[in-house]
């Protein structure tokens, strides 16, 4: 058994894509439409084969409301690890994403949060070493 | 289930790319040796779109204003779209909305049979995907009206398909349209 995907919901996976791709500098990996529904997925390009995140359109009401609750209480949807979350974060924000923290140091790690305009907080997590 | 195994799609020759100014239609065609009213009925009645098309349909989709639930077919969770049937003039002209796509389909009568036409106004980048799509729904109808179902081969049964992954292929050389599934590439 293997872990080969997670999944965000977006409420708009046009609008997602060109986020998860031109600001956070994912790559696309997988895209099929089947009438109205689209499997759209992205992956890092420093892993081509590795964990790919699905954009899932949330047309549930259940898991809008769920989605929302997390926001609100600063929950990240996701959380991507970075060797270099200051230039990440320097890199990320010059693309326009609004960061709700800045690099911040926590034990053990250096995290940053930022809104992916879909939705959803997103964590970007350094370790620290040991 | 032989004939279904023996099904191939054949040449990439049904779906073509009508242009008009920006916009891209997507257009299949081909001739059906069944009667308009025979094929109208397979266009519209749930019973028989169950055994050819992407979706099921809760209603009947001949009757103009009718509004009805369609059913993507194959999908991990049931994704269902509401539409109302814009144009039912049977047994020539049906006109609806499928996931945001308007569907438009013309029957005319030639030589006792019907030439089908149908008109889809797909996302630009799923157009191959569509076309490949499309006509192997459309020889599954051939076969149905025939009395020689093989079933319905759609959404993920269709792209495990040998023979849709060709087409997609061949439609999408055919388009000029780039493949929408490529290995991520470093971009920084």
């Amino acid at each position: 058994m293997t872990i080969k995907l997670t999944s965000v919901y977006v409420d708009d996976q046009s609008k997602a894509l060109r986020f998860y791709t031109e600001v956070l500098g994912f790559a696309k990996k997988a895209d099929f439409s089947n009438g109205p529904y689209r499997w759209l997925t992205v992956a890092s390009p420093e892993e081509p084969e590795g964990t790919q995140l699905q954009l899932a359109l949330n047309n549930n009401p259940a898991a809008k409301v769920y989605q929302e609750a997390m926001f609100q209480q600063g929950q990240p949807a996701a959380m991507f690890y970075t060797n270099d979350v200051k230039g990440d974060y320097e890199q990320i924000k010059a693309r326009g994403a609004e960061f709700t923290m800045p690099p911040t140091g926590v034990p053990g790690a250096t995290i940053a949060k930022l809104n992916d305009t879909c939705g959803n907080l997103i964590q970007l997590t350094q370790l620290a070493r040991w | 289930m032989i004939e279904r195994e023996q099904y191939d799609p054949g040449p990439a020759n049904v779906a073509r790319i009508h242009n008009d100014g920006e916009k891209r239609t997507l257009v299949l065609s081909r001739e059906l040796r069944h009667a308009p009213e025979k094929v109208w009925q397979a266009l519209t009645d749930p019973a028989h779109l169950r055994e050819w098309a992407p979706f099921d349909s809760d209603g009947s989709l001949g009757m103009p204003g009718a509004t009805v639930n369609l059913t993507t077919v194959g999908l991990p969770t049931p994704r269902v779209t509401e539409t109302r049937v814009k144009r039912a003039d049977a047994p020539r002209l049906l006109e609806y909305n499928w996931g945001g796509f308007d569907l438009r389909w013309e029957l005319e009568a030639v030589d006792g049979g019907t030439r089908l036409t149908l008109w889809i106004n797909i996302d630009p980048r799923f157009i191959a995907m569509g076309a490949a799509g499309w006509h192997i729904c459309l020889d599954v109808l051939d076969r149905l009206l025939a009395g020689n179902p093989i079933g319905r081969i759609a959404g993920p049964k269709a792209m495990v398909f040998n023979g849709w992954k060709r087409l997609h292929a061949e439609y999408a050389r055919q388009f000029g349209t780039e493949s929408a599934n490529q290995a991520p590439k470093a971009e920084h």
